[in-house]
């Protein structure tokens, strides 16, 4: 192993070593200050040694791992929502459990698992990605020691979440067995394979789907998001999905399986059911958290757009920007969204799930009501805000590859999104009903300003999203080494 | 010694997928969460049972190493979930997945 090889790995080598170091710590001494602290500080050491591991250039690991430019622009990404969840749900967790230490290193763990599924480019490190951030999932969306709403969420993922495993897992054996290898780059369709590999890539792509939580398997999510803790929801809405979607992208472009026209006309429909129907439930949720589940599903399908798009265009490029700069937005806008949530959680016994909890917030906590105002209004890809960039860049892809049903349904979607998500600003701006219970203090500081700082990045992004951009497009350069 | 070479791919495929259906059905028809896990055992090891065979039938360890790597996330995932199935039934005071469904529209 040279040097240079030690360089590019060092985020994940820095994530491992944070994680043990943050196991020992437990081991010997119970406190949820210091376990915060160690976690901050593993997470803070992988954003400052990243830089250094891009500069070193593309370094494919044994073929199992593949670290690239486009890998660690996801790694920092799936860093920044570990340190959001673990900073807002500081205080929230002191409210609901009385062991703390664990939902750091379950946090730290699927992080991990995100990162390897970012890098990942064999079948090997596909599934150990994708299980340790799945069993990780499991344990924290059960978290809370009390309510039968997060076991219940906890069970359903448990049990569909393993069925979607095996389903890709089948499908990987398929692949192998027709292809004799089980590096991306060299699972290529070709005349001798026949029906065993169709069926094996297409188990691998409904697995994915549903992990994706696309229609029409979608039925998990809205359930998952409201059982879950609202840190956690926040977390699962990013990370899982993100990792996932790189681990499509990257899949779809190495193995060129798009290039089977069949293929992309059912991840085209799978794209446009999911903009329309995961838009339009979200018109009948009276529940915050189901309601962003549903526009989480309708997100994920305007994504598929760049996914399309890979497989009509010769340059892959384009749709991978494209793909990355949407997938930031999504980031920070759901991240906001949810740790608004969980702010407004923290001290009472049940989630603040219901719109009615919102209603008056202008009033009450003005500078939370803005921060949720923002991440409603970048949803639902008001300019201004980053989503509107985002959504103007999968427009742009759409065009320039001429998938005018794809952009029809965009837009569909986006105008039926722009109603529900309104109906959360104006039930902030209503008076509420009754008195609500006054609370005299904050009891999440931290995580007031953490959603509003994250809020006014959206804005800055919104208006000035230039660096970002040139960032993607640096990085892009190096993928797939 | 040579017989395991001779069985042609697909018998054994066949056999996979045949575990792998009988698991997925127990996984839709059971109601009691003990049985559809070991449902889910049933298609993780339909799946480790077709990687050897694949792997068999290119002559690489790959297919083993995937077994194995199946085995240790199957003991992951069974970890956590008897952990929890246990706050199952002490919360909802069944095994029955359908009386865990509180969550709805």
């Amino acid at each position: 192993m040279t040097s240079e090889v030690v360089v590019t790995l060092m985020p994940y080598f820095v994530l491992t070593a944070g994680l043990l170091v943050l196991l020992l710590t437990t081991a010997f001494l119970r406190s949820h200050l210091v376990a915060l602290i160690v976690t901050l500080i593993s997470l803070l050491a992988v954003l400052y040694v990243t830089p250094a591991s891009i500069e070193s250039g593309p370094q494919t690991l044994s073929d199992l791992i593949v670290i690239d430019g486009v890998a660690l622009f996801f790694n920092v990404l799936f860093i920044l929502a570990a340190i959001v969840t673990t900073v807002t749900g500081y205080r929230y967790l002191e409210s609901r459990s009385r062991s703390y230490e664990e939902f750091y290193i379950l946090v730290v763990t699927s992080t991990l698992g995100a990162m390897t599924m970012a890098a990942a480019e064999h079948f090997a490190s596909f599934i150990l990605g994708l299980e340790i951030l799945s069993i990780s999932l499991y344990a924290l969306i059960a978290y809370p020691e009390r309510g039968r709403a997060s076991l219940e969420a906890a069970t359903k993922y448990l049990i569909l979440s393993g069925v979607a495993s095996t389903t890709i897992l089948f499908g990987m054996a398929l692949v192998y067995v027709s292809t004799g290898s089980m590096t991306f780059s060299e699972t290529l369709a070709s005349d001798s394979s026949g029906t065993i590999y169709a069926l094996g890539q297409s188990m691998i792509l409904l697995g994915l789907a549903f992990k994706l939580s696309l229609v029409p398997f979608h039925m998990w999510t809205p359930d998952v998001y409201e059982g879950a803790p609202s840190p956690i929801t926040g977390f699962v809405a990013t990370i899982s999905k993100g990792a996932v979607f790189v681990l499509l992208l990257r899949y779809a472009i190495e193995t060129q399986w798009l290039s089977n026209a069949s293929v992309t006309w059912a991840i085209g429909l799978i794209a446009i059911a999911s903009m329309v129907i995961g838009n339009l439930l979200a018109l009948l949720q009276e529940d915050i958290k189901r309601l962003l589940a549903y526009s989480s599903i309708a997100h994920v399908g305007y994504l598929l757009v760049a996914l399309v798009f890979v497989s009509t265009s010769d340059s892959a490029g384009f749709a991978l920007e494209s793909a990355m700069f949407y997938v930031s937005g999504y980031f920070l806008m759901t991240l906001v969204a949810f740790g608004v949530v969980t702010v407004m959680s923290t001290g009472v016994d049940e989630d603040a799930g219901s719109l009615r909890h919102y209603e008056g917030l202008y009033w009450r906590r003005p500078m939370l009501a803005a921060a949720l105002t923002i991440a409603a209004l970048s949803l639902a890809g008001i300019p201004l805000t980053v989503g509107f960039i985002a959504k103007f860049y999968l427009f742009a892809v759409g065009v320039s590859g001429a998938l005018w049903t794809l952009i029809w349904a965009l837009i569909l979607g986006s105008a039926i999104g722009i109603y529900y998500y309104l109906r959360i600003v104006i039930s902030m701006i209503k008076r509420e009903a009754e008195k609500p219970v006054e609370r005299s203090q904050d009891l999440n500081a931290v995580g007031t300003v953490t959603v509003v700082l994250l809020g006014v990045s959206i804005v800055i992004l919104g208006i000035y999203p230039t660096p970002l951009i040139a960032v993607v497009q640096q990085l892009i350069q190096s993928f797939g080494a | 010694m040579n017989f395991a070479l001779t069985l042609p791919v697909e018998h054994g495929l066949v056999v996979a997928t045949v575990l792998f259906l009988i698991g997925f059905t127990g996984v839709l028809v059971r109601r009691n969460v003990m049985f559809v896990l070991m449902s889910l055992e049933i298609m993780m090891n339909a799946c480790g049972l077709a990687f050897v065979i694949a792997g068999a039938k290119w002559g690489q360890p790959d297919g083993q190493i995937m077994f194995m790597l199946i085995l240790a996330l199957a003991a992951a995932e069974v970890a956590v979930a008897l952990g929890i199935v246990l706050q199952l039934s002490r919360r909802f005071d069944t095994l029955d997945v359908d009386a865990a469904s509180e969550l709805n529209d």
